[in-house]
């Protein structure tokens, strides 16, 4: 361990557990409830048991003139399996099985294993957007300011990490949805950089 | 008059010359030194790497007793008060700042470090290859780690050197520390600026880590019951050397109390007893010095030990002393008993003499030892003391402690049957003894205790450093050109890996390339502004911007022209790590480099073995140290036997008759066979320290024997005489006794068959007696 893991890379795993916390919909359109706001959002998208869906992920990079686009399909077995896989332009699959965390077939057909407790500033945010997984508002608020702005039908949750450390890397995530169904995740790092990663969903759970 | 006079003069000016030697003379604890000069360079190497290697240098630590984040609190208060402190010069307990030297280090060299800087790599072909993965990288989930770096390092050479350099296998962390699997300990692992066998500085390192620990506690809350863990090497030594003073101190006062009390009640004079302790006194000092002047040192094993064989010397003035009737001056009893006195120690003398020719250094020196030191203490006994003793002393509490043995002798026709039976028995068992009567286990001579080792190996496991067991090893002239053959054997290791018949190895040139390779490495950079036309014609149809790589064109620029790096640019953790494995030794270099996950060791033998490098050798620690306890042993036995025999042969010039020898020998022999037979019975085995009490029995008993052998049932003289062997036993045997109580081995098995075999040796050589002894007339 001369080399501790960048937080870097779990900027990623940020982006994906997000995806799949608004990736919880109601196939049908829902009646908005009276009363409507962040507490009941919260118990929608604790629901899902299982879920997978497709995505497209744009990133704008400073050293880049261009912006990066892939994209592949995802998968979700409550309550911690996460699994990713990029299909274009280059094959990888990134699975998060109960705080270890796998990158295999990347650029160096190498095998990357490492766990989410190796940092508290990782380890505190990603426990914090999996909190959004369970439902959990408390633990998401231990280390995200949370706003939710919008309805029910198009909701917007913007998150902002409470941690300084945390706060050197991420300036806010902000997840767009439409009742439980996720449609966009947007990150924007502080050094600038920033990402879009817009989400369609194959099939659900939920019910 | 004169010769006497003549006698104390040199005495005394013997002592003062063998004192100004003694206090000129080095002492040596490594073991190293101990070993035969003609030991594998491997064997001596790895002995003095345990002592004084960076390995050594090792503290491991945990923090137990408190929920997680309180230990975490601990260790990252712990971690900072231990770094304030030059007494450590590296302290790791997980967290950023553990691993920042060496990654500043990496990070900053790393054109002269990495073994991807070729001139191929530079070119426009070579870079827009790094360029086409960079761009890859950037879209996969490494693409935020890559981002980092990439600008400044765009062919990944920190990538590179982070797999050769770095081990996966770290412990996990938990609030950004290290911690056990079942998170019960916060771990740390700290490098003591003092080696392992600089005991008192490491317990100064000790000391401090407790008293910061303690402080550290004090400011957490919830701590209180929080308990620190410490092993390592140094820990051990300090423990060691505090259980050994423990147990010395406490038996020496126990024996020394006995002894006193046994002798004032038979000498009933302060002054004989003073005056019985100047032949070993003078002994000692004159064997040091002879040591020291033969062998230029003097080793602590040679001291500790060697004292003990020179023990008998104490004897020589209870002979003296207990045998002088009342009237008789101590010069007439001196004139008697001095042929056999005589005999006695130069039976010992030819005995442990066998020790000189041993080709271990140790050994030899403790050969020396001994004859010096008996020689000079039968030369005071016979020269000094009886013009010291007072005019007219006799030990009247000799005779009592003599009543029981003198009751045996008389039944001594019947009881002679029962010590042929307790022969014959033990033979039996002897015999009967499965799986080996040596101890081969090389866990039970040490003086480590198992909950210690136990420890130990839970928290090298917790923090994945174990106790690294196969090295490479070859030896080189220089330097530089050990470097340069380490470069040649970690590419060779380098295909072993890629068979998967090593999971890795570690290479001094790992962290220090060899001049020659730095310098290539710089001369296959190119100049700023060829890299420059090269990069842009590089990135020409990929989306990078013009100046991402501004960076990287200055690091290059800056790595051709940098100094070479040398031992002394590495950070703290690097040099004990080259240290380790790159070691100057008199006349040359000798590299170690260790090996890791070896699947079949014969195989990887045969590969290092079939390699163009001369003198690389494959060692597996086990294998050395258990070779080393066989040849110890081997050596140990055929002292033993090459001693007995020469015993034999100077008796029989002694004493003119086979007949008279085998009076001495036999029950001597008997002896060390029930010794031998009490020691193995249960299934227990003999150690290598048991063996050199079996010499101290000979040693011992032989006088025993001469004495018996000797003199006359009848005269008045036999019952002084019997006082006088049975009080010296009761010495021997209450000294020895008292050690075999210890819980160091070492300490334990010595003083276990010791005690047992001379209190066996006293009763065969008085049981077994020659019924007429003295029909032969000899009343000496």
């Amino acid at each position: 361990m001369i080399f501790g893991l960048s937080v870097r890379p779990v900027r990623h795993l940020l982006w994906l557990c997000a995806a799949f916390a608004g990736s919880l919909n109601f196939a049908l359109a829902q009646p908005e409830a009276p009363g409507w706001g962040l507490v009941p959002l919260m118990h929608d998208l604790a629901q899902v048991r299982s879920a997978s869906a497709r995505f497209t992920e744009r990133q704008t990079m400073h050293m880049l003139s261009a912006p990066l686009v892939s994209s592949g399909s995802l998968t979700y077995v409550a309550p911690d399996y996460v699994r990713k896989e990029i299909q274009s332009p280059a094959p990888e699959n990134f699975v998060l099985d109960h705080g270890s965390v796998t990158i295999t077939g990347g650029p160096d057909q190498q095998t990357h294993r490492f766990t989410l407790n190796d940092d508290p500033r990782i380890g505190g945010l990603v426990e914090a957007v999996r909190a959004t997984l369970a439902g959990d508002l408390p633990g998401l608020e231990q280390f995200y300011t949370v706003r939710l702005s919008g309805g029910a039908a198009n909701w917007q949750l913007l998150l902002r990490p409470k941690n300084p450390d945390a706060a050197r890397f991420i300036q806010w995530i902000a997840i767009y949805g439409s009742g439980n169904r996720l449609t966009e995740l947007d990150t924007a790092s502080s050094d600038g950089d920033h990402s879009e990663m817009r989400v369609t969903e194959d099939a659900s759970d939920a019910k | 008059m004169q010769n006497r006079r003549l006698a104390l003069g040199l005495w005394l000016a013997l002592l003062a010359v063998c004192a100004i030697i003694v206090v000129r003379t080095p002492f040596r604890t490594d073991m190293g030194a101990f070993l035969p000069h003609s030991a594998p360079m491997a064997q001596q190497v790895l002995t003095e790497q345990a002592s004084s290697g960076a390995a050594s240098h090792l503290i491991l630590l945990g923090i137990t007793g408190a929920p997680a984040p309180v230990l975490a609190a601990l260790s990252a208060d712990l971690a900072a008060q231990l770094r304030q402190d030059p007494e450590f010069i590296d302290v790791m307990n997980g967290d950023d700042r553990s691993f920042a030297g060496v990654q500043n280090f990496v990070w900053r060299n790393r054109y002269l470090l990495s073994p991807d800087v070729t001139p191929e790599r530079f070119t426009e072909e070579g870079l827009h290859a790094a360029l086409e993965n960079d761009l890859a990288l950037l879209g996969s989930d490494f693409g935020g780690l890559m981002q980092q770096t990439l600008p400044d390092d765009p062919t990944g050479e920190v990538m590179t050197l982070s797999r050769r350099l770095g081990d996966p296998a770290g412990p996990q962390r938990t609030d950004g520390v290290w911690f056990s699997p079942d998170g019960r300990r916060a771990l740390l692992l700290v490098h003591a600026a003092a080696p392992g066998f600089d005991i008192d500085a490491q317990q100064r390192a000790l000391t401090r880590i407790g008293d910061d620990f303690a402080s550290t506690q004090g400011q957490v809350p919830g701590a209180a019951a929080a308990r620190l863990l410490e092993s390592g090497p140094g820990v051990f030594a300090i423990h060691t050397r505090d259980t050994t003073k423990r147990d010395v101190t406490r038996l020496s006062l126990l024996a020394v109390t006995g002894a006193v009390s046994l002798l004032s009640f038979a000498y009933r004079s302060p002054r004989v007893l003073l005056l019985g302790l100047l032949p070993i006194a003078s002994g000692a000092l004159a064997a040091i010095a002879a040591v020291s002047l033969a062998f230029g040192f003097v080793h602590g094993v040679t001291l500790g030990f060697g004292v003990t064989l020179i023990g008998e010397s104490i004897d020589y003035a209870i002979y003296l002393f207990t045998q002088t009737a009342p009237g008789d001056s101590a010069r007439d009893t001196l004139a008697r008993i001095w042929p056999t006195l005589r005999l006695g120690a130069l039976t010992s003398t030819v005995g442990f003499s066998a020790m000189l020719f041993s080709n271990f250094t140790g050994f030899a020196q403790l050969g020396l030892f001994s004859i010096a030191g008996l020689l000079v203490a039968a030369g005071v006994t016979r020269f000094v003391l009886p013009q010291l003793v007072p005019r007219g002393f006799f030990a009247p509490g000799a005779q009592p402690v003599a009543l029981p043995l003198l009751a045996a002798i008389r039944y001594r026709r019947h009881l002679r049957w029962v010590v042929a039976a307790g022969v014959l028995v033990a033979i039996v068992v002897l015999g009967a003894h499965r799986g080996g009567l040596w101890d081969q286990n090389l866990a039970d001579l040490s003086p480590i205790p198992a909950a210690d080792q136990a420890l130990d190996n839970t928290l090298r496991h917790d923090l994945g450093v174990p106790d690294v067991r196969y090295f490479a090893v070859f030896q080189a002239g220089s330097e530089q050109q050990a470097l340069a053959e380490s470069e040649a054997l970690a590419a060779r290791l380098q295909t072993l890996v890629a068979r998967h018949e090593l999971r890795g190895f570690e290479s001094p040139s790992a962290i220090l390339p060899s001049d020659s390779t730095q310098r290539a490495r710089q001369a296959a950079l190119p100049d700023a502004a060829t890299l420059q036309t090269r990069l842009d014609a590089a990135r020409a149809g990929m989306s990078f911007r013009s100046d991402a790589f501004a960076p990287f064109l200055q690091d290059v620029a800056r790595a051709k022209s940098a100094s070479l790096l040398t031992p002394a640019s590495l950070p703290p953790a690097l040099a004990l790590q080259l240290d380790s494995m790159l070691v100057r030794r008199a006349g040359g270099w000798i590299v170690m480099a260790p090996l890791h996950g070896v699947a079949d060791p014969a195989s990887v033998a045969k590969a290092l073995a079939a390699s163009s490098l001369p003198g690389l050798a494959f060692v597996d620690l086990n294998q050395e140290s258990d070779q080393l306890l066989r040849i110890f042993q081997h050596q140990a036995v055929v002292l033993a036997v090459t001693g007995s025999l020469a015993i034999l042969l100077l008796l029989l010039a002694g004493l003119r008759s086979p007949r008279r020898v085998l009076a001495v020998a036999a029950p001597l022999a008997a002896a060390v066979t029930m010794t031998a037979a009490l020691l193995t019975s249960g299934g227990s085995r003999i150690s290598i320290f048991m063996v050199v009490g079996f010499l101290l029995i000979v040693a011992v008993g032989s006088n025993y024997c001469l004495f018996f052998e000797r003199s006359a049932t009848d005269a008045p003289a036999w019952k002084r005489s019997v006082a006088s062997i049975v009080l010296a036993n009761l010495c021997t045997v209450s000294a020895y006794g008292l050690m075999a109580s210890s819980s160091i081995p070492v300490l334990h098995d010595i003083g276990v068959t010791v005690a047992t075999g001379t209190f066996l040796s006293l009763l065969c050589a008085a049981l077994l007696k020659r019924p007429d002894a003295s029909a032969s007339g000899a009343v000496a």
